[in-house]
């Protein structure tokens, strides 16, 4: 049941989520008109914000796809508020002590933070423990809380059931169906926990190390495998949640019957669970180091993590839409555009996950490219329709009157004319990460700035939004309400 | 509770850092990799040679002893001698002990082949060469003489050559059988992509490397990587149990 | 067409079709009555499913050999590199490099239509060992990892300057992070 208090703290969520989002997007805008040589940022100042740009952004939309599951899970099981409470809390503790080591301790090893760069220390001394104390923070608030959820599915659906295998066995008529919103919710919340734990396990090396004042050291490799698992399994886990959300509402909003789980649905989202985990070895392909067997793994797991991806979701969406008739709006325009964005992306992230074209695009620009397509144009979107749609249910009206068309179109303008310029540096081998670009990049710098402009026509939607949604939540603490 | 954890991550570390003890390692080992041997000529028992005609066969790896050693030269060659009996025998190679004194006769080494017991034993061969200074600088070995101690100053080199006669991996010292199976794979052409360097304790390493299978064995650290998957499997499936009791009860 | 080229059009091509193809199922919508849809839903995924499967065993099995851990195994390289990345400089050096002095000997000339090799290691934190032509296009790299050495071989066909760039972040001075060695 969505109670006052749900209503109440999805809001706080929203508005905070929104707030920094559009903060971040700022950040990432100044960090592309200093590789357009537009301005002229210190190198430490530049990795400060690409530190803060990166950590922020994949933590609000991974805790965005936590808040919706969380909003719609309220139809079928009973959610703990205190644990959304809780976890919002420390979200925001976190957040502030991962900015204050930013800005204030110029701390600016990038979220990845890749074992040893921490300790090479050319930043404020404390800033190095605090990041990674931050970093614990956001990690145990988002754990207890997934852990939260996924007990109240286990109290009500059996293991068998939350992973809907009984739909595997039989293909008709099976006793109790699991919806699919609870099944991909499962499926995602296990990867989420999985992930987190593999933070807490790097995180308890790093300490280890800090605190051991030099009697032994961590294995690099074990760290980096160990970075990206926790990493890439993040970003992954996200996008499902936000899939999550798509397969309980997009129906509902076109007015269409709701998504059913079959046995080729229940087979896919298996499959994903298990492929994504290992998917993140194909961030290892350039250290040769890794097993070969390992690498091996790294491509088969990306290639077939996107088949069921491909063959349930894409096409369950192209059948709910396809010569329907469809009641659009601006939430189910943006699931919509988000499958786009999220199938583009996910193409670029096939090409790059091949080790023989990884050679020459592993640390270029291709990689965010692919993963801003994914993001920007894929999770994010999910996660605004839910924005949208959960900001009309506050204030109790879903039929929008207002037209959404020039929005979309400067939506669709801004972010993939940002991307894009990203996937041409990309493909002609210019280097991620670099606060400025070598002469010999000719176009490097004209094709940055490019994007931050178009970025900049994204951040006007994004804002332009931001105000409709956050109006409608504010209504949410009124004494009225 | 957080004491117990502490304590626990402590020792813990302590096991984990007995495990793991720096390798040998030596810069000189890297010189003159994949330039060719010298093809000198080889005086042994069962009569003159040229390297070439060794390393044509099959891959070698070359020892360089004087048979008048007080130091490290038998116990160099005892190690050796264990270490390849230990091996698998379908491993494509064959040893070449040679002298770098000229003093040697072919005599002195037939004697030191008989001491070792592997007079009879085809997969080694003992030799002395007139052009040892020639066979000395194309491997990069330089013994020293030292007049008072009428010794040589010298490491105990061991050169893999490939049967293309390129050398392609040196050990120096008296090594461990997995250092060999290193040089073996290599010198039969199988590329090793990468090689750990020797450091300080290390926790959890994720792998060793086991070149007999070519396979890079799982250590500690792959535990380390698995353990959040396991973790949370078995949170799942506790968890599950205890419902299904619960619901008993009821 | 050379493979940055091909994957940057492989890439348009498939944005731009799978844009269509979403366009198209929007505009089908608007005009849709109900009672419509795809008709044999289940028959056409499985078809999807099957056909997308087959082109990626394909993809798979045409691209794992061309890995670059399976490149150059059974031959001698001319010659040996070695490098040692640290925090912003890179070593080169045709003898071993000693961690605790690291010094480039010499100006670096390797071979044009042979295999070389070049070890790589970092003494600090983790760097990127990207090798670019003259115009500037990514040939071949590996990462430089502390503790471990990883062995890259590579045939360069062109002579002429090559740049040596740090691909993994390593701190504030990464993107200046370089050097340059020649093919003749």
């Amino acid at each position: 049941m969505t109670t006052l208090s749900l209503k109440k703290i999805t809001s706080a969520w929203i508005i905070t989520i929104l707030a920094l989002f559009v903060l971040a997007i700022a950040f990432g805008i100044t960090m592309r008109f200093n590789q357009g040589a537009n301005i002229n940022l210190d190198p430490a100042k530049f990795y400060s914000l690409l530190t803060t740009h990166g950590v922020t952004m994949i933590g609000i939309w991974a805790v965005a796809g936590m808040v919706a599951v969380n909003y719609l899970l309220a139809r079928y099981v009973p959610v703990s508020t205190s644990l959304n409470v809780f976890a919002f809390i420390l979200t925001v503790v976190g957040v502030v002590m991962l900015w204050v080591t930013t800005f204030i301790g110029h701390f600016h090893a990038a979220w990845t933070f890749l074992y040893p760069l921490p300790f090479y220390v050319a930043w404020e001394k404390w800033a190095t423990p605090v990041f990674l104390l931050g970093l614990g923070v956001l990690g145990i608030g988002w754990f207890v809380w997934a852990v939260g959820m996924m007990l109240q599915i286990l109290k009500k659906y059996s293991l068998r059931h939350t992973f809907a295998w009984q739909h595997l066995t039989t293909k008709h008529d099976v006793a109790v169906e699991t919806p699919p919103f609870i099944l991909i919710t499962t499926v995602s919340l296990i990867g989420i926990i999985v992930c987190l734990l593999a933070a807490v396990v790097l995180l308890v090396l790093f300490f280890a190390e800090y605190f051991s004042s030099g009697s032994f050291v961590n294995d690099p490799l074990l760290m980096k495998n160990l970075t990206y698992f926790f990493g890439h399994t993040l970003a992954n886990e996200s996008l499902y949640l936000g899939l999550a959300t798509l397969y309980e509402l997009m129906p509902e909003v076109s007015g269409r019957p709701k998504f059913k789980t079959t046995w080729y649905v229940a087979l896919g989202w298996n499959c994903t669970m298990v492929f994504v985990l290992t998917a993140f070895f194909h961030h290892l392909y350039m250290d040769f180091v890794q097993p070969v067997g390992f690498q091996m793994i790294g491509q088969l797991a990306s290639y077939f993590a996107s088949l069921p991806a491909a063959a349930v979701t894409a096409f369950s969406v192209m059948v709910l839409v396809f010569k329907n008739p469809i009641k659009w709006s601006l939430t189910n325009i943006l699931f919509f555009l988000g499958v786009v964005g999220w199938l583009i992306g996910g193409v670029g992230a096939l090409i790059d996950s091949t080790v023989s074209n990884n050679i020459f695009l592993h640390n270029t620009l291709w990689v965010p490219a692919h993963f801003h397509t994914y993001n920007a144009m894929g999770n994010v979107l999910f996660s605004l329709a839910f924005f949208n749609w959960a900001a009309n249910e506050f204030v109790g009206n879903q039929n929008e009157t207002k037209s959404y068309s020039l929005k979309i179109v400067l939506l669709l303008i801004g972010g993939f004319g940002f991307v894009l310029m990203f996937y041409f540096a990309g493909a002609y081998s210019v280097p991620r990460r670099y606060s400025v670009y070598p002469q010999e990049f000719t176009s490097a710098a004209l094709l940055a700035s490019a994007g931050a402009w178009f970025a900049c026509i994204y951040l006007v939607v994004i804002l332009w939004m931001f105000f409709d949604i956050v109006k409608k939540c504010f209504k949410v603490f009124s004494p009225s309400y | 509770m957080l004491q117990g954890v502490l304590t626990f991550i402590l020792i813990t570390i302590c096991v984990a850092s007995s495990f793991s003890k720096p390798g040998d390692y030596s810069l000189t080992e890297e010189s003159r990799l994949y330039t060719k041997i010298s093809d000198v000529e080889l005086a042994t028992a069962q009569g003159r040679f040229r390297l070439s005609e060794v390393y044509g066969q099959s891959p070698v790896m070359i020892a360089f002893i004087f048979t008048r050693c007080s130091g490290i030269c038998s116990p160099f060659l005892l190690r050796l001698n264990e270490n390849i009996k230990a091996l698998s025998s379908k491993i494509n190679f064959r040893v070449l002990v040679v002298s770098f004194d000229s003093a040697d006769s072919l005599a002195d080494m037939v004697a030191l082949a008989q001491r070792y017991g592997l007079t009879a034993n085809s997969q080694w061969l003992f030799a002395t060469t007139r052009q040892i200074n020639e066979l000395n600088t194309s491997v990069g070995f330089h013994p020293v003489w030292d007049s008072t101690k009428r010794q040589y100053d010298h490491e105990a080199l061991l050169v893999g050559v490939n049967e293309n006669g390129y050398i392609v991996k040196k050990l120096t010292g008296i090594r461990e059988p997995r250092d060999l199976l290193v040089m073996i794979k290599e010198i039969n052409n199988d590329f090793v992509l990468s090689y750990p360097l020797p450091r300080k304790n290390m926790l959890f390493s994720c792998f060793t490397y086991n070149p007999a299978t070519g396979e890079k064995k799982a250590s500690l650290g792959l535990v380390v990587l698995l353990l959040p998957a396991l973790i949370t499997l078995l949170l799942l499936f506790w968890f599950s149990l205890k419902k299904q009791e619960a619901n008993r009860a009821s | 067409m050379k493979a940055h080229e091909f994957v940057l059009a492989l890439f348009l091509v498939s944005a731009i079709a799978i844009a269509g193809l979403f366009y198209y199922f929007f505009l089908s919508s608007r005009q849709a009555a109900d009672g419509g849809g795809v008709s044999n839903p289940t028959k056409k995924r499985f078809f999807f499913f099957t056909a997308l499967a087959v082109v990626m065993i394909i993809l798979l099995l045409v691209t794992i050999p061309k890995s670059p851990y399976f490149l150059f195994t059974g031959e001698n390289p001319s010659k040996v590199v070695y490098v040692a990345a640290k925090q912003y400089s890179f070593t080169l050096s045709s003898s071993a490099i000693d961690p605790q002095n690291p010094v480039s000997t010499e100006a670096i000339e390797l071979p044009a239509g042979q295999p070389v090799e070049f070890r790589v290691t970092s003494l600090d934190v983790n760097h990127g060992f990207g090798i670019y032509n003259e115009r500037a296009e990514l040939v071949t790299q590996t990462q430089a990892m502390p503790g471990y050495v990883n062995r890259l071989r590579w045939e360069f066909t062109e002579p002429g300057t090559y740049n040596i760039l740090c691909l993994e972040f390593c701190g504030a001075a990464h993107s200046f992070m370089r050097t340059t060695f020649t093919v003749k």
